[in-house]
C-alpha cells in the first residue's frame, strides 16, 4: 500500500515536471514527449492511436480456424475503448506519424510440434523500435483468442498503467429452446458456456466474489428463488426459508449477498452469508425496495424504491442508515449500478414506454444519455476498468448484448442469435500477472 | 346470480378462445407450468369408493355403484368446472399501477362467492406484469398485483390461509408481441386452484 502511494506520488511529480518542461520548451524531442502522452494519456486523450501489423507467418501455410493474432488484438482494441485503430500492413512510419501513432503491436506466428502455435507477441514504440513488452504464447488454436486477449491486456497495462478486460467474462441470460438459461461468456462474446440446464427459467445472474460462480434466480418451485452454482460445482439453493428471493448483489469485500425478497406483497432488501445461509433484513422500510448495487468499497449501496409511486434510486449506507434520492428527473429510474471508479452511476430509465441507459453523479447531477433512438436498451454493468458498459437491446429486431464506452459511443454487438439479456461483468482475474 | 355467473364464465372462455386463437400458436413456454392436471388428479382419486359390490343383492349393489358412480363423476365435474371458471378469471390492470379496477372487483367479487361455497378450494394469486420495464421492479410490481388481490378477498371474508401468493413480474406473459393489446392482456392476476380434503 505505501509502495502504491509513493509510486502514485512520483508519477504525478513526474507528469507536472514535464509539463512545465513541455510548456517551456516546446520543442522537446520526440522520444520525451511519448513519455509524457503515456503517463497523463488518460487525462489527455479520450483514446490513445495504436499500430496493429499482421504477425508473420511461416512459409508454409497456417490454416486458419480463428482470426489471426493481428485481427483479435484489432477487435480487443476497439472493444477496450481506449485506442484509435490505425492497421497497417507493415511497419510504416510514415503513416504511423501522421495519424499520431506512438506504439504499435505485431509479432511472429510459427508452428510448433502436434496442433500447437508458437506466437510471439510484441509492443514497440514506432520511432525508436524499442520493444516494450514481448510475450510469448505457445497454444492450440482454439486457445489463440485467449492468448491474444492475455497479451492485449499486458498491452494496456504497460501503456495506461492501468488492467485491462480483454481477459474477463459475462454472464447473461440466454433463451434456449424458448426457455431462459444462465449463460457465461469471455468479455467479447466467444467461448460461451451454458451454467443452467433446467425445464423452467433462469434469470438474473452475478459473479460470486473471485469469480467463483455464479449466483441467480430459478423458477423450479414456481417461484422466484436464488440458487448459486460455483463453477463446476453443483447447484445449491439460497436462503430457502425466504419467499421468493431476487434481485442478488455480490458484496464486493466480503461476498456477501444483498438481495430483494417479497413476504405477503412487501419487498425488502435482505443481506445473507452464502456460506453459513443465514440472512437478515437489511432495512427497514415503508416502501417496497429492490436492484441493490455495492459501491466499489462496499460502504454504501444504490437501490430501488417506489416511495413516490414509480421506481427512483436511492443511495444508502451499508448499515441502512444516511437515506439519500439520487433520481428525480423522469417517473422510471430503475437498476442502478455503481461504477468502479466510484464517481457515477448507470441506470435504466423509461420514458413513453421505452428504456434507454443513462448514466450520473451520485447526487444526480451531470445526468447524461446513452442510448436513444434504438429500441430498448437495459440493464447496464460496468467492465471492472470503469471503462464500458455492456448492456441488452432489442434495436437490431433482437435481444441482444452490446458494449460502449462510458460515455455512449463505440457501440459494438458482441452476441448475433437467439435473444440475450441480462449482462454482468465479472470482476478481475487475479491470475493474470 | 347463477345466470350472471353463467355470463361470465362464458364471457371468459370466449376472451380466452379469442387470445389464443389470435396470439402466435406457439405456447409460451417460458411459463412456469401452471397446468390444472395435478388437481384434476386430486379429484379423480376420490372416485374408487364407489367399487365393492354386496355378493347377495348384485344387481341392487350394481345400481347403487353406478348411480354412485355418476354422482361423482357429477361432483368431479362441477369441481373441475370450476376450477376452470376461476383460473380463467384474469384480473387487469392499468399500465404499472396494482390498484383494483371496478371491474376487477366485479370478477373478484364472483371468485370470492365460488370460494365462500367450496370451502375446500385453495387459491395461488400470481401477479403479472407487461414486458415494459426491468425484471427487478417487475416482480415487486406484480406482488404488490396479487397482493391486492389477496387484500380484496380477505376482505371478503376468505381466510388468509387458504390464499398464497407470488409474483412471476414480466416472465409469463400470456400474450404474445409489443402491442398495447398484448400488454393490456399480459398485466393481470390469474389463479391456480388447489383443493384440500
Amino acid at each position: 500500500m505505501k509502495k502504491k502511494t509513493i509510486a502514485f506520488r512520483f508519477s504525478t511529480l513526474a507528469i507536472s515536471i514535464a509539463l512545465g518542461v513541455m510548456f517551456l520548451l516546446p520543442s522537446l524531442s520526440f522520444a520525451a514527449i511519448d513519455t509524457i502522452a503515456v503517463d497523463v494519456g488518460i487525462s489527455v486523450f479520450k483514446t490513445m492511436p495504436i499500430g496493429i501489423v499482421p504477425f508473420t507467418e511461416p512459409k508454409e501455410n497456417i490454416e486458419w480456424i480463428e482470426e489471426k493474432p493481428h485481427q483479435i488484438l484489432t477487435r480487443d482494441a476497439n472493444l477496450s475503448g481506449r485506442f484509435e485503430v490505425v492497421a497497417s500492413d507493415k511497419f510504416n512510419l510514415a503513416l504511423f506519424s501522421r495519424k499520431h501513432v506512438k506504439h504499435y503491436v505485431t509479432g511472429k506466428v510459427t508452428k510448433q510440434d502436434g496442433n500447437n502455435l508458437r506466437v510471439d507477441c510484441y509492443l514497440y514504440i514506432a520511432q525508436t523500435k524499442d520493444m516494450l513488452v514481448g510475450e510469448t504464447y505457445v497454444v492450440p488454436q482454439q486457445e489463440l483468442r485467449r492468448a491474444m486477449h492475455k497479451f492485449f491486456d499486458l498491452v494496456i497495462k504497460r501503456l495506461w498503467g492501468e488492467r485491462g478486460v480483454a481477459s474477463t467474462k459475462l454472464a447473461y441470460v440466454s433463451k434456449m429452446d424458448g426457455i431462459k438459461q444462465v449463460v457465461v461468456s469471455d468479455y467479447d462474446g466467444y467461448h460461451r458456456s451454458q451454467i443452467t440446464r433446467d425445464t423452467s427459467i433462469s434469470m438474473m445472474p452475478v459473479w460470486m466474489k473471485g469469480n467463483a460462480g455464479l449466483v441467480y434466480v430459478n423458477f423450479k418451485t414456481h417461484r422466484p428463488r436464488l440458487y448459486f452454482k460455483k463453477f463446476g460445482g453443483v447447484e445449491q439453493p439460497l436462503f430457502p426459508f425466504l419467499d421468493q428471493t431476487y434481485s442478488p448483489a455480490v458484496n464486493p469485500v466480503t461476498g456477501e449477498l444483498l438481495f430483494s425478497s417479497t413476504v405477503d406483497g412487501k419487498t425488502d432488501l435482505y443481506i445473507g452469508n452464502m456460506s453459513s445461509g443465514k440472512a437478515r433484513k437489511f432495512a427497514y422500510l415503508k416502501s417496497n425496495q429492490t436492484s441493490p448495487a455495492w459501491s466499489p468499497y462496499a460502504t454504501e449501496v444504490l437501490f430501488t424504491s417506489d416511495r413516490g409511486g414509480g421506481p427512483q434510486i436511492f443511495v444508502m449506507g451499508k448499515d441502512g442508515s444516511d437515506m439519500r434520492r439520487v433520481t428525480f428527473m423522469g417517473r422510471y429510474n430503475e437498476r442502478a449500478s455503481w461504477s468502479p471508479e466510484g464517481d457515477r452511476i448507470a441506470y435504466t430509465s423509461m420514458d413513453n414506454g421505452k428504456m434507454n441507459i443513462y448514466t450520473c453523479a451520485l447526487d444526480g447531477s451531470d445526468i447524461v444519455q446513452l442510448t436513444n433512438n434504438a429500441g430498448n436498451n437495459e440493464h447496464p454493468t460496468w467492465s471492472p476498468d470503469g471503462k464500458l458498459i455492456a448492456f441488452a437491446s432489442n434495436r437490431g429486431g433482437s435481444y441482444q448484448i452490446y458494449i460502449m464506452r462510458k460515455d455512449g459511443s463505440n457501440v459494438t454487438r458482441i452476441t448475433n442469435s437467439g435473444e440475450n439479456t441480462s449482462p454482468t461483468w465479472s470482476f478481475f482475474y487475479d491470475d493474470l500477472d | 346470480m347463477m345466470n350472471k355467473l353463467f355470463k361470465i364464465a362464458l364471457v371468459a372462455s370466449v376472451v380466452g378462445f379469442a387470445l389464443t386463437a389470435c396470439t402466435t400458436p406457439e405456447p409460451p413456454k417460458t411459463e412456469p407450468e401452471a397446468a390444472p392436471a395435478p388437481e384434476a388428479a386430486a379429484v379423480q382419486t376420490e372416485a374408487p369408493a364407489a367399487e365393492q359390490p354386496v355378493v347377495n343383492a348384485d344387481s341392487l349393489a350394481a345400481a347403487k355403484a353406478k348411480e354412485e358412480a355418476e354422482r361423482l363423476e357429477a361432483e368431479r365435474a362441477r369441481l373441475e368446472a370450476l376450477i376452470n371458471q376461476i383460473m380463467s378469471e384474469d384480473v387487469y390492470f392499468d399500465f404499472d399501477r396494482s390498484e383494483l379496477t371496478e371491474k376487477a372487483k366485479e370478477l373478484l367479487a364472483q371468485v370470492a362467492e365460488l370460494l365462500i361455497k367450496e370451502t375446500r378450494f385453495s387459491i395461488t394469486i400470481e401477479g403479472h406484469t407487461d414486458a415494459r420495464g426491468t425484471e427487478d421492479y417487475n416482480f415487486t410490481l406484480g406482488a404488490k398485483r396479487a397482493m391486492k388481490v389477496k387484500e380484496f378477498l380477505a376482505a371478503y371474508g376468505i381466510d388468509a390461509k387458504r390464499m398464497e401468493s407470488v409474483s412471476y413480474g414480466k416472465e409469463a406473459p400470456k400474450a404474445a408481441g409489443e402491442s398495447e393489446e398484448a400488454y393490456s392482456q399480459n398485466r393481470r392476476a390469474n389463479f391456480r386452484v388447489n383443493i384440500r380434503d
